[in-house]
């Protein structure tokens, strides 16, 4: 008996394969970590099905890794061990929108862009991370912590899982929140009090398979109004920033430079179904990212469901004040508010960066707004270090609430059919994650190189989560390789 | 029964324990003298201490009581308690949860001499604390900085933060910033095998203390609420937000005594409205209305703080336990009311723009604002509000006498029909003790609105009287049945007061499923000698078969009321 044979015995040939070009689609991403392909593709439709596979591969010691929708971007998928990848892009229901208390349950399959257009039916709106890919699971990209758009708003824009459902690494079923009390989801606390879902987030499947969440979702607004304020250099966008969060005006308030902005903006490109991509050359983007300001901070008024334009009216006066104190023009977007406005629902434009040069590698963490000048340091030397033009890194950054930390997000792009500089953009990358971890970068969820550069540093928390691994996976088959397992 | 010529013989550490802590805090921070460890053995609001006591039972006091002064003190008193094996109870105010849980000599780890504000970071809006600082502490010197920590329990000011991190924390401002459990940053604790785990960025030398989550899995989540059972938290940093009320508040005489019918009026001046806020009370016709009206609020964005306190506001602002009685029985305050917090965080505007949707949700959902022509001595006595919406500092206290149980449960907002119909159903069936019984009863249970009211938590409580075992028991009664009835009717339970309810809320069968697996296996990794508190939150297969058989019995009478089958656990 193989692998192939028993899982089609449990889930029925027509959802089990082996064959090679199949495997070859699974055991890569656009990233850096080494591809390895699995053994077996087994795609699953329910609850019970995910649990028998994993009571499956603990008879046989063989490696699971889930998979949702593959557009993680950064290796979290890729089998390093072989085994199964387990497919649960088919359970793809949003079983529920509730509309009197504003959540919503969903299975892993169903798509950021499904989700929103479905809610948008009820008047009402997930909160979706910048750059998100319109076909990323909705569920994934909320337990890998993907950081939403109004961070900014301690209220709306964070803590958004409520219950989750699980299958542990033994074959258990589990739920956390309301619902591991009882027969109904709508609350993050339980069991008991304890907001145990945490312990699944950031964990990239090591710990459990994720098979419903109910997450919040929030009112869609009737009417709402983007502020952009244009900077020379990010220092002086500074002041402005923490003043405009210690006053809480609007939800969503980022920071994009202008290659960021040239991309979303260039209307020769368009976000690629795949990644990574063809790349594509733009008179229209070099023309843009020459023109447009080298900083933009976005600040985004969103109207209550209860006299909207009269909430607006009031921060935009705050924002007026702030923007005079600070001697800040406002920029006049034109025809560019409305892309933006659009963006702030559906935001995946920018990923039309990646028609830049066919790929794209982020280094992604968290900071605080002070140290923020040091990396752009550390950056300058390293890219001079390795000849990469400053100008061809895209960066994001983006305040979590209302300034406490920062969510950061800086671009290197490379060509992956270029052997030679996929070698080199790999070690200039490499050198900026680990000067950065030096300047104090968090790198709160390590995906490939990043966890190793972060386990060693973390003492005891690395071996608390090695012994709980032990724990919950005795036999070590969900996802193993990643992180510090 | 009590039995009163019955002895209550107090236990010994063994005395190398007892000198090996004492070589670890100096002699003069040890104490095993009996008048000692007594002021250790009965909790404030904790009903199960005060029938221990009534029944002198000898496993209420705990052995010995040591208080260290760092982190490394505590490190070493917890590996001394896994080398000699030794169950230890860590303390503060001893509200809830510091009674010893088993047999054995227990020790008790009091953090009264940890009391430091360690740092105030006004750039990143985070404050650092030791475990005995308390809410009163740490707003008076961050909102000095035009920063609080965005809320207060209704219990008290000196409730410390270290301590709500092992219960969740219940705000009035949960509204707009959450149970307190949503505003930790980090914490540094004592784990219950000696070692050290920090959290978040914090778990890192050279990031700062900022972020809370990871790296990767996030064991902070799994920390809180550990009832003192995960660790013991010797450093917590918490999240602090823009503050534009008052930079100090009035220093106001505390301490009013819970007394039948005596007070003093040196605590009778209520206090003018905070600056940039302001407190509207609401008075609604029925309880439909009354949450219909809380469901629009919480979704209109508005307001840092939205609840019903019902006939609770007769606790809060009467002078005397007779006074109290006397608004419960005439009905003073109305059956359906809440209140709204408005903060004019963004400018002065916001109030404006806020209170006019609250004017329109009220005039379309129905209900009367208390003002000076709608029961202005309604609205008097309120005033005592004005402040403890934010800070409980006007020296009124809940005039009752004694608080022994509670239901908390969690649910949407509509589960508050439910937590009514049960908590009245568990009247009729129990009796009363007392006429403040009917809380939550005849008007609303408080409601508390939290996260703009994805959720809400809601409370009615039992007040017996303290001298009298029987009536201490029959709340007792309550808390089991609720552990039961609040699961059966879907809703979560976040806090019984009854310390040894708590394990069969997450260790029966229906939990989860499957949460007592798991359960053990987490304690397993971070108690694996069983020595902080065992048994409270969760209990291992021997620790179940050591429970007497009686409790056994009690448990699955309770589960048969809620026509639930009887389980071995």
């Amino acid at each position: 008996m193989t692998i192939t044979t028993d899982l089609s015995s449990i889930l029925g040939s027509e959802n089990v394969t082996d064959a090679e070009e199949v495997l070859k689609q699974y055991s890569r991403d656009q990233s850096f970590v080494q591809p390895r392909s699995p053994d077996v593709i087994a795609r699953v439709s329910t609850p019970e099905q995910v649990q028998k596979v994993v009571r499956y591969a603990n008879t046989t010691n063989t490696p699971i890794v889930p998979f949702s929708s593959g557009l993680n971007m950064h290796g979290a998928t890729i089998p390093k061990e072989g085994g199964i990848v387990l497919d649960l892009s088919g359970m793809n229901s949003i079983i529920s929108i509730d509309t009197d208390n504003w959540n919503a349950i969903i299975e892993p399959g169903v798509t950021v862009s499904w989700l929103q257009d479905e809610l948008a039916k009820h008047q009402l709106r997930a909160m979706l991370p910048f750059g998100v890919h319109p076909k990323r699971s909705a569920l994934t990209s909320l337990l890998e912590r993907d950081p939403s758009l109004a961070s900014a708003s301690f209220e709306y824009g964070n803590e958004l899982i409520m219950d989750t459902e699980l299958v542990l690494p033994t074959g258990e079923l589990f739920r956390t929140g309301l619902w591991s009390a009882g027969g109904i989801p709508g609350s993050p606390m339980g069991p008991g009090r304890a907001m145990l879902n945490r312990m699944w987030t950031g964990a990239q499947g090591t710990l459990g398979i994720l098979t419903k969440m109910n997450l919040k979702v929030e009112y869609l607004p009737r009417k709402r109004k983007i502020f952009m304020l244009p900077f020379d250099s990010f220092p002086e966008a500074m002041e402005p920033l923490r003043m405009i969060q210690r006053k809480e005006i609007g939800h969503e308030c980022f920071i994009v430079n202008n290659f960021n902005l040239a991309s979303m903006l260039c209307s020769e490109w368009s976000v690629p179904e795949e990644l990574p991509c063809t790349k594509i050359e733009s008179r229209e983007f070099e023309t843009l990212r020459e023109k447009l300001p080298e900083w933009m901070l976005m600040v985004c008024s969103n109207g209550g469901p209860r006299l909207p334009e009269e909430k607006i009216a009031y921060e935009e006066e705050a924002l007026q004040e702030i923007c005079s104190m600070t001697h800040t023009q406002l920029y006049d977007g034109g025809q560019m508010d409305e892309l933006m406005l659009q963006n702030l629902l559906r935001p995946w434009d920018i990923l039309k960066k990646f028609n830049y040069r066919g790929s794209v590698h982020d280094v992604s963490f968290k900071t605080t707004l002070k140290k923020i000048p040091g990396y752009q340091k550390v950056v300058q030397e390293i890219t001079n270090k390795y000849h990469y033009p400053l100008r061809d890194i895209g960066v994001y950054i983006l305040p979590v609430e209302r300034g406490r930390a920062y969510h950061i997000e800086a671009d290197f792009h490379c060509d992956p059919d270029n052997p030679e500089e996929v070698e080199q953009i790999r070690a200039m990358w490499l050198e900026v994650s680990e000067q950065f971890l030096d300047e104090g970068a968090f790198f709160d969820r390590p995906y490939g190189a990043w966890s190793d550069m972060m386990y060693s540093r973390a003492g005891t928390y690395t071996q608390k989560l090695k012994e709980i691994k032990k724990e919950l996976d005795p036999n070590n088959i969900l996802n193993p390789g990643h992180l510090c397992f | 029964m009590t039995d009163k010529k019955k002895k209550v013989i107090q236990k010994k550490l063994p005395r190398e324990v007892y000198n090996a802590l004492k070589n670890v805090v100096g002699e003069q921070w040890i104490y095993e003298q009996r008048s000692v460890v007594e002021t250790y053995s009965k909790l404030s609001i904790e009903g199960g201490s005060f029938i221990k006591k009534h029944d002198k039972d000898p496993h209420v006091l705990p052995a010995c009581v040591v208080l260290p002064s760092s982190t490394k003190e505590t490190q070493a008193i917890v590996k001394i308690c896994n080398r000699y094996q030794v169950p230890f109870i860590p303390f503060t105010n001893g509200q809830v949860f510091c009674n010893p849980t088993n047999e054995q000599p227990t020790l008790i780890i009091h953090f009264s001499r940890m009391n430091s504000i360690i740092r105030i970071d006004t750039q990143n809006m985070c404050a650092t604390l030791e475990p005995y600082v308390d809410y009163g502490q740490l707003q008076a010197e961050a909102m000095k900085r035009g920063l609080w920590n965005g809320g207060t329990p209704l219990a008290t000011t000196i409730c410390k933060l270290a301590s709500q991190f092992a219960f969740a924390g219940l705000w009035q401002t949960d509204l707009k910033y959450g149970l307190f459990s949503r505003n930790i940053v980090s914490v540094k604790m004592v784990l219950p095998d000696g070692e050290i785990l920090t959290t978040g960025s914090r778990s890192i030398s050279r990031a700062g203390d900022f972020w809370e989550y990871g790296p990767g899995p996030d064991l902070l989540g799994l920390q809180r609420s550990g009832l003192g059972t995960n660790g013991i938290v010797t450093e917590i940093t918490v999240k602090l937000h823009a503050w534009v009320g008052d930079e100090t508040f009035p220093d106001i005489p505390a301490g009013r005594p819970s007394l039948f019918d005596v007070h003093d009026a040196k605590y009778d001046n209520p206090p003018a409205p905070l600056k940039n806020h302001k407190l509207f009370w609401i008075e609604f016709e029925n309880f439909e209305t009354q949450i219909k009206a809380m469901r629009e609020i919480a979704h209109s964005g508005i307001a840092i703080g939205l609840n019903a306190p019902g006939v609770y506001s007769a606790f809060y602002c009467s002078q005397t336990q007779a006074m109290t009685v006397e608004r419960c029985e005439k009905k003073f305050f109305p059956d359906w009311n809440c209140y709204v917090i408005l903060a004019g965080t963004t400018s002065e505007k916001q109030i404006s723009y806020e209170e006019k949707v609250l004017r329109q949700i009220i005039d379309e959902v129905g209900g009367t604002f208390l003002s000076e022509t709608h029961k202005p001595e309604v609205l008097e006595a309120l005033k005592p509000w004005n402040y403890d919406c934010i800070r409980h500092s006007t020296g009124y206290r809940m005039n009752r006498k004694f608080y022994a149980n509670a239901w908390l449960p969690v649910g949407p907002l509509d589960s508050a029909f439910i937590c009514q119909r049960e908590w009245q159903k568990a009247l009729d069936m129990f009796g009363e003790c007392d006429i403040t019984d009917r809380g939550g009863a005849d008007d609303t249970p408080f409601v508390y609105a939290l996260q703009r009211g994805h959720f809400c938590l809601f409370e009615t409580d039992n007040y017996p009287d303290p001298v009298l075992p029987d009536d201490i028991r029959k709340a007792q009664g309550y808390g089991l049945y609720g552990a039961f009835t609040i699961p059966k009717n879907d809703m979560g339970p976040m806090l019984m007061a009854f310390t040894n309810v708590e394990p069969f809320t997450s260790m029966t069968p229906e939990a989860g499923p499957n949460c007592k697996i798991l359960m053990r296996k987490l304690r397993k990794v971070f108690d694996p000698n069983s020595v902080a508190a065992p048994g409270r939150q969760v209990f291992t297969e021997d620790e179940w078969q050591q429970f007497p058989t009686e409790i056994k019995e009690a448990l699955n009478k309770m589960r048969s009321l809620n026509d639930m089958p009887p389980v071995e656990y």
